[in-house]
């Protein structure tokens, strides 16, 4: 299931536990999956229509006084629009919880115009920012969950292509605490991979097996705050080798956010796999492998790693 | 309107006939694509067709001439049928359009937007190039819910942009929803009259009544409000919710298709799109070149903002082709010192920053102008949407932003910019300047109107000293060592005030026998790896960085990324680690620990750190 329905059936659950819970959402409610919960709950759904910055300050609005948890959601992408309002509303303490859909390459044809490859620089740069990036529907569900009960403005980054669901329902979550989702006891590289390229990771874990090379793959769960104990301590047993694969542009995303938890340590190498260049409109799978954050690109900076 | 010639009978009949092949076309190349917004294509094809062969005056063979008519799909998802147009024209094969989002094709899936960009280049042609050229800008009704807009409309009347004509193509539904106003034409009318615009209601399938509204002499910016049906020609989808994005499979294309075809009418006029009025004159932006060196002294004070302004305005002077922009700023970003010397090269954008940076792009297409535009760092947050197309459709702008930081003072948070670097680090083409004094702000300035992509200049509030001598050799991506022992123990890198502020710590800490190495990046984008690599190795790689601006996506993840794959380098980081307050600009970054003091005790810090380590 992709992540971006999952959030719908998440946002749609919370509804019916919590009366105070709100959603926004811009034109774009049958992308999002908002509608899942305006169809629940149409008295509590607000379409903004295409005006970003004023959803996300009527979203702010709506929050104010706590007289709603609300969730406000369009592609990650066009948050871009309403970056000051965002900004303002960290200034003046808000606890609005805000989804972006289709980030990244992997939203595959309607091209870079509509593909997020700078939100999680951006939201990271937010001083009272959760930054959310589950990677599966249970996750999402449990992002979810802990966005309307996190202070601060929290952001959640969903996915539009489907991808398994890794975690078992009773899997519990919390911010800031990262998942190990593969190991072994000779695991030679720690992989950190987010929303698609946690599963390319997992997928190159596979390739890498049969070869006879373990990795261990990580999920951040929340990007910030990120995770650095499991990180390093991660990274010590496999000899000080990570990788990062993010659909994200290389700077501010979870690449430099994993240089900076480890900035202290000596003794750690960092790979960062990111998408460099303005992007194209091309197949999904095609451009995750054309911007080297495929399964394949992932086993062979694993294996660069053997050939240092 | 007794001047209007009617197109006769079989220009109306080929022009219809266009509209159909635009259609099909349209079908073709998203079903073979299996993506794509046929029906949002549907909705404009009269409006196309009757634009690119009747109305506007260009050349197919020569896309680029700057005298031809200038034309901006601001409803990008109707790509296809622009695509189609081009192969209407022969400029593009009519295989190519099967292309379409694939990915070796040059067919994107979205093109350039905005209302604004046509502002630009209207005001271009009108008061820069004082040229015949006109500006088309087609526009959605979903998309006329964004503020940036009318704020772009307000623009357009303010000054009179009688070479300007939005059509807006009403065909009711949004992606999920139908739009606010529906078909209701009037109250879209009555709002375009309210921002100034002459607005006229036309059916937009009529060819006719499109030929006629185009063909008017116009005295302000022209609203052509044009009535139409999404999915018109689809008998399934007209009209019909559901329908936004999708193509049609291929059984129904073919069925749409051939019905489609049965209504061309043959007819044996063949159109041509008119030729252009050559009267926009050859721009050459090679060699933006200061005139002199700079002339400040050393020890002299002035604030990098200051130094922007003299530098803009010098660099203006013999430069004809140099414009500003500012956002009702202009005397704290000092782009005033600009419009002081070159009134007709300023334009001012009012608060209204969205619009700014879009008229910045329109001024700088087809390059026709260097554009600088201006306002307080923290502001172009509200373009940032602006800023990441303009990366996305190659344009070169330049963008500074003042009041960086919590140096800033006593105005506070709101107007603080922290996370800048941030945001324009993560723009592909971006060049990121943040010079320290004003020798370097000058030559910022000047490498910057001779940089492609996307520049942008950041610029402090207070009075630093001037630290350059003025023939000092500036380049991208090349840091300057500011201070340096043989026997210095660690590595500094600041940048505008807390780079005077790691001058100042050295001093201190000089008289406490250690010995730190200072370093001016001068660009955080690119960074200088090789230079602060160097120079950390020869401190045992021991780094500090120090910068106004919050933790993450700045200076000290720059340079994590740059040394990363080190052995034996440690960074600690100094930055504004949460949302700051009011106060005097030494009270608050001695707050935030990124003044001399911080600098000083984060040394002695790393240094014992490494003595009890040993």
């Amino acid at each position: 299931m992709a992540t971006r329905r999952a959030y719908g059936v998440a946002l749609a659950k919370l509804g019916e536990a919590s009366k105070r819970v709100v959603a926004l959402d811009g034109d774009t409610k049958n992308s999002t999956f908002s509608e899942t919960f305006k169809k629940a709950f149409p008295d509590r759904y607000i379409e903004c229509f295409i005006a970003e910055q004023n959803m996300v300050g009527v979203a702010i609005g709506c929050a104010t006084r706590d007289r709603t948890v609300a969730f406000a959601s369009t592609f990650a992408a066009f948050f871009s629009r309403g970056y000051d309002q965002i900004r303002m509303g960290a200034i003046s303490q808000s606890n609005v919880n805000l989804v972006g859909s289709h980030c990244g390459v992997s939203i595959g044809e309607d091209g870079p115009s509509q593909m997020a490859l700078e939100d999680l620089a951006i939201f990271r740069a937010i001083p009272t920012c959760t930054v959310f990036y589950p990677s599966d529907a249970v996750s999402t569900e449990r992002a979810v969950e802990l966005s309307a009960n996190t202070k601060g403005i929290c952001f959640i980054r969903t996915s539009r292509p489907d991808n398994a669901v890794i975690y078992s329902p009773d899997e519990k979550f919390e911010v800031g605490i990262a998942k190990v989702v593969r190991q072994s006891d000779s695991d030679c590289v720690t992989v950190i991979g987010a929303g698609v390229t946690l599963h390319e990771a997992l997928a190159a874990a596979d390739m890498l097996a049969s070869e006879g090379k373990n990795i261990r793959v990580i999920d951040p769960f929340t990007i910030k705050p990120l995770d650095a104990a499991t990180i390093m301590a991660s990274a010590r047993a496999t000899k000080g080798q990570i990788i990062t694969v993010e659909d994200h542009y290389k700077e501010g995303g979870l690449g430099e956010a994993v240089l900076s938890a480890v900035g202290g340590e000596p003794g750690i190498v960092v790979t960062r796999l990111a998408v460099s260049g303005v992007p194209r409109s091309g197949k999904s799978t095609e451009l995750l492998d054309m911007f080297g954050i495929s399964a394949k690109h992932i086993a062979n900076a694993v294996r660069q790693t053997f050939a240092n | 309107m007794e001047d209007y010639h009617k197109p006769d009978q079989q220009t109306v009949q080929a022009l219809r006939n266009i509209a159909t092949r635009l259609r099909i076309n349209s079908i073709k190349a998203t079903t073979a694509a299996g993506s794509g917004h046929p029906t949002s294509c549907c909705s404009v094809s009269e409006i196309m067709s009757v634009l690119f062969f009747h109305t506007m005056k260009y050349r197919p063979e020569d896309p680029r001439n700057p005298n031809s008519d200038r034309f901006i799909l601001s409803k990008g998802h109707a790509a296809p049928v622009l695509y189609a147009v081009w192969a209407e024209t022969g400029y593009l094969k009519e295989n190519e359009l099967l292309n379409l989002r694939k990915v070796d094709s040059i067919l994107e899936g979205h093109p350039v937007p905005g209302l604004g960009a046509a502002c630009g280049m209207a005001y271009t042609g009108k008061y820069f190039d004082k040229a015949s050229y006109q500006v088309f800008c087609l526009l959605g009704d979903g998309e006329m819910s964004e503020g940036s807009v009318w704020e772009a409309m307000a623009f357009a009347s303010y000054y009179q942009l009688d070479n300007l004509v939005a059509i807006l193509d009403i065909n009711r539904l949004g992606q999920s929803d139908p739009a606010p106003l529906q078909h209701h034409v009037e109250k879209y009318q009555r709002r375009c009259e309210a921002f100034g615009w002459q607005a006229i209601i036309v059916d937009g399938h009529s060819v006719e009544e499109l030929c006629k509204v185009l063909s008017q002499p116009r005295h302000q910016p022209l609203a052509i409000i044009a009535k139409t049906i999404k999915g018109k020609g689809i008998p399934a989808a007209e009209d019909k919710m559901g329908w936004h994005g999708k193509p049609l499979p291929k059984d129904m294309a073919d069925s749409v298709i051939k019905e489609m075809q049965s209504r061309i009418v043959s007819c044996n006029k063949r159109l041509y799109p008119s030729p252009p009025v050559e009267d926009a004159s050859p721009v050459s932006l090679r060699n933006i070149r200061m005139p002199s060196a700079p002339s400040y002294k050393t020890g002299e004070k002035i604030a990098t903002r200051k130094a922007y302004g003299m530098a803009l305005a010098k660099l203006g002077r013999y430069n004809d082709h140099v414009v500003a922009l500012d956002g009702d700023t202009k005397n704290s970003t000092f782009a005033e010192l600009f419009k002081n010397e070159h009134p007709n090269r300023f334009v001012e954008c009012y608060i209204a920053e969205q619009n700014m940076v879009s008229v910045a792009i329109g001024c700088a297409v087809r390059d026709r102008n260097v554009v600088f535009a201006s306002t307080f760092a923290t502001f172009f947050s509200r373009a940032y949407d602006q800023i990441r197309m303009a990366a996305i459709s190659e344009t070169n702008i330049n963008l500074c932003g003042s009041h960086c930081g919590v140096s800033i003072g006593e105005d506070g948070p709101s107007q603080m910019g922290l996370e800048d670097l941030a945001l324009f680090r993560a723009i592909p083409t971006a060049t990121v300047f943040y010079p320290s004094d004003g020798v370097s702000t000058e030559k910022a300035v000047e490498l910057a109107a001779n940089t492609k992509g996307l520049c942008f200049i950041r610029t402090s509030r207070p009075e630093n000293n001037i630290i350059y001598s003025c023939n000092e050799d500036f380049h991208v991506g090349q840091a300057k060592v500011v201070y340096k022992t043989n026997d210095d123990q660690v590595t500094v890198i600041g940048a505008g005030v807390t780079l005077h502020e790691a001058l100042a710590a050295a001093e201190q800490l000089k008289k406490e026998r250690i010995n730190i190495r200072v370093i001016d990046p001068f660009t955080i984008k690119p960074l200088d790896s090789k230079t602060i690599i160097d120079n950390a190795r020869a401190t045992r790689g021991r780094i500090i960085t120090v910068e106004d601006h919050y933790h993450e996506g700045g200076i000290g993840e720059a340079v994590c990324a740059a040394v990363v794959n080190e052995t034996g380098f440690t960074v600690q980081r100094l930055a504004v680690s949460q949302v700051p307050r009011s106060g005097k600009p030494a009270e608050l970054l001695r707050i935030f620990g990124i003044d001399r003091d911080g600098i000083t005790q984060a040394v002695r810090k790393m240094l014992s750190g490494a003595a009890n380590a040993k």
